[in-house]
């Protein structure tokens, strides 16, 4: 297989947007090309979960891929649920790597606001199993609560631990220009004061609202060449050098032990080991935080901390932007936002700035290894990719 | 939609799966219809659970328990939760009530109650 970098990014504001979901694709594919100092691409790949169910538009890639006048490339949308947007990266990663093309974009957008917060529940819902979990009313939310109570019984995980990721993460967006809340919290506010409890409701005990990612529309894209493409546009080499991904069972119940995310672990695996990295070599890292507690139990799994140690390393401010790994610093989906098809590359976008040295105030000095975690289902598809900077 | 809840044996090794799936987990025999349908018992011991806050429009309620279940044959299961108190690994017994209401579909489930 050929060696594969990033030429160009792009990436909207992630908030309410108002305009249709073909052009919260095109926004920043556009951007992607004018930062890659490109005119063509040979393929893209656009990532996008509830086009056909919310935004009643199927066959998003064609209306994008003609919003952008490059016809005649070849162009198919990915839906992968909240994984989409990795999976659209690693689709193609696959088509430069096998030689089969030399310049492939891959977009992720979603449009979720179009619908009320209930819907767009419901509609993120319907990835659960249908029989087993979907029709009791379960909930993406439901079952990170479930998850949680667990996690907390067994590894003494607290209220106060979550509550300190959320604060972190907000504050990291805080930073972002992108990023959907641009609000700035505290434990006091979310946790301790008398108020706490009315500015914090319950969503699914024990995970509160400043437990839960926003509802949020936008749109990432990326764009991945070959070595002898890359070497001609003058950028900084970032090279994606390791993929992975992993499956597991559709119902959670399934699981031999509930409190583990196999597919997290393995999909995490497979891409150092791709890379010839170690998860000690990461300097920074985005991973899918979608409620607080899936940041701290990722970060175990994708091997920065042993298993039940990842809220001790965040107690100890080591997973702070200022710490010694740096976890989220756009903000997370908690703070910078989680438009489901977008996320996986947006996640790329930030690993991108990163290592480009180019992500200001939130910049994480020396940043050469960047890696991200897209986690699909609730853990039953997850991909993991590693970034390095060569040059 | 079916008034029963049944677990899946597989013909071959005897494993037991609930929900169904097409293929054996542990022996992954590819014979169609390897399974043979058994019931779930109904007593088991409280694995872990939500009160769901912000539930789909169709809940006219205003929070909704769900558990997930470890039944007396170690078989685990989520269902709808309606106890007041409840507590990790107490034991509790499920009916097959309706669960969800989809127009003028009635969605059947286990419904689990304090033992």
């Amino acid at each position: 297989m050929r060696d594969v970098y990033v030429a160009g990014i792009g990436i909207t504001t992630f908030t309410r947007l108002e305009y249709p979901l073909s052009e919260i694709a095109a926004y920043p594919s556009m951007m992607a090309l004018a930062d890659a100092g490109l005119k063509g691409i040979d393929h893209l790949f656009v990532a996008n979960m509830g086009g056909g169910r919310v935004n009643h538009q199927t066959g998003l890639a064609s209306a994008v891929i003609d919003s952008l006048s490059l016809t005649p490339a070849g162009a198919e949308t990915i839906e992968n649920g909240p994984a989409s947007g990795a999976s659209a990266v690693k689709a193609a990663y696959m088509a430069v790597a096998s030689g089969m093309h030399d310049v492939v974009m891959a977009t992720g957008a979603e449009r979720m606001r179009e619908v009320n917060n209930l819907e767009a529940t419901d509609f993120v819902a319907t990835l659960t199993h249908p029989l087993a979990e979907y029709v009791y009313g379960v909930t993406l939310p439901a079952l990170a609560g479930m998850f949680t109570r667990l996690y907390m019984e067994k590894y003494g995980v607290t209220e106060r631990h979550l509550a300190m990721v959320a604060v972190k993460n907000q504050n990291n967006a805080l930073l972002n220009e992108f990023a959907h809340l641009h609000q700035e919290i505290s434990i006091e506010g979310i946790l301790d004061s008398p108020e706490a409890m009315t500015n914090n409701p319950f969503v699914a005990e024990p995970l509160r609202f400043f437990d839960c990612c926003p509802v949020s529309d936008g749109g990432a894209s990326v764009i991945l060449v070959s070595k002898e493409v890359a070497a001609t546009l003058g950028k900084p080499m970032i090279r994606l050098a390791g993929v992975g991904q992993a499956t597991d069972t559709h119902a959670v119940h399934e699981r031999e032990d509930p409190t583990d995310l196999l597919a997290v672990r393995s999909a995490a695996a497979q891409a150092f080991k791709m890379a010839g990295l170690k998860p000690s070599d990461v300097n920074v890292a985005e991973l899918h935080d979608a409620f607080t507690i899936l940041e701290i139990v990722e970060s175990e799994e994708v091997g920065f901390f042993a298993k039940g140690q990842g809220h001790i390393a965040l107690e100890k401010g080591v997973t702070a932007l200022k710490g010694k790994l740096p976890i989220n610093p756009s903000g997370g989906l908690k703070g910078k936002g989680h438009p489901v098809g977008a996320t996986g590359v947006a996640q790329v976008h930030e690993i991108v700035t990163q290592l480009r040295g180019e992500a200001g105030e939130r910049q994480v000095d020396g940043a050469r290894v960047g890696f991200t975690c897209n986690f699909g289902g609730f853990g039953n598809n997850v991909v993991c990719l590693a970034f390095v900077r060569e040059d | 939609m079916a008034r029963e809840i049944k677990a899946y044996r597989c013909r071959k090794c005897g494993t037991l799966h609930y929900p169904f799936r097409m293929v054996c987990r542990k022996c992954r025999g590819n014979d169609f219809f390897e399974f043979d349908t058994e019931d779930l018992p109904s007593a088991g011991t409280l694995l872990t659970f939500t009160f769901v806050h912000a539930l789909p429009a169709d809940f006219e309620v205003a929070k909704l328990g769900l558990a997930m279940v470890e039944l007396e044959n170690g078989m685990r299961i989520v269902g709808q939760l309606r106890a007041d108190d409840p507590q990790l690994g107490m034991k509790v017994r499920g009916r097959v009530e309706p669960v969800r209401q989809d127009g003028y579909t009635t969605h059947y489930g286990m419904v689990f109650y304090a033992a």
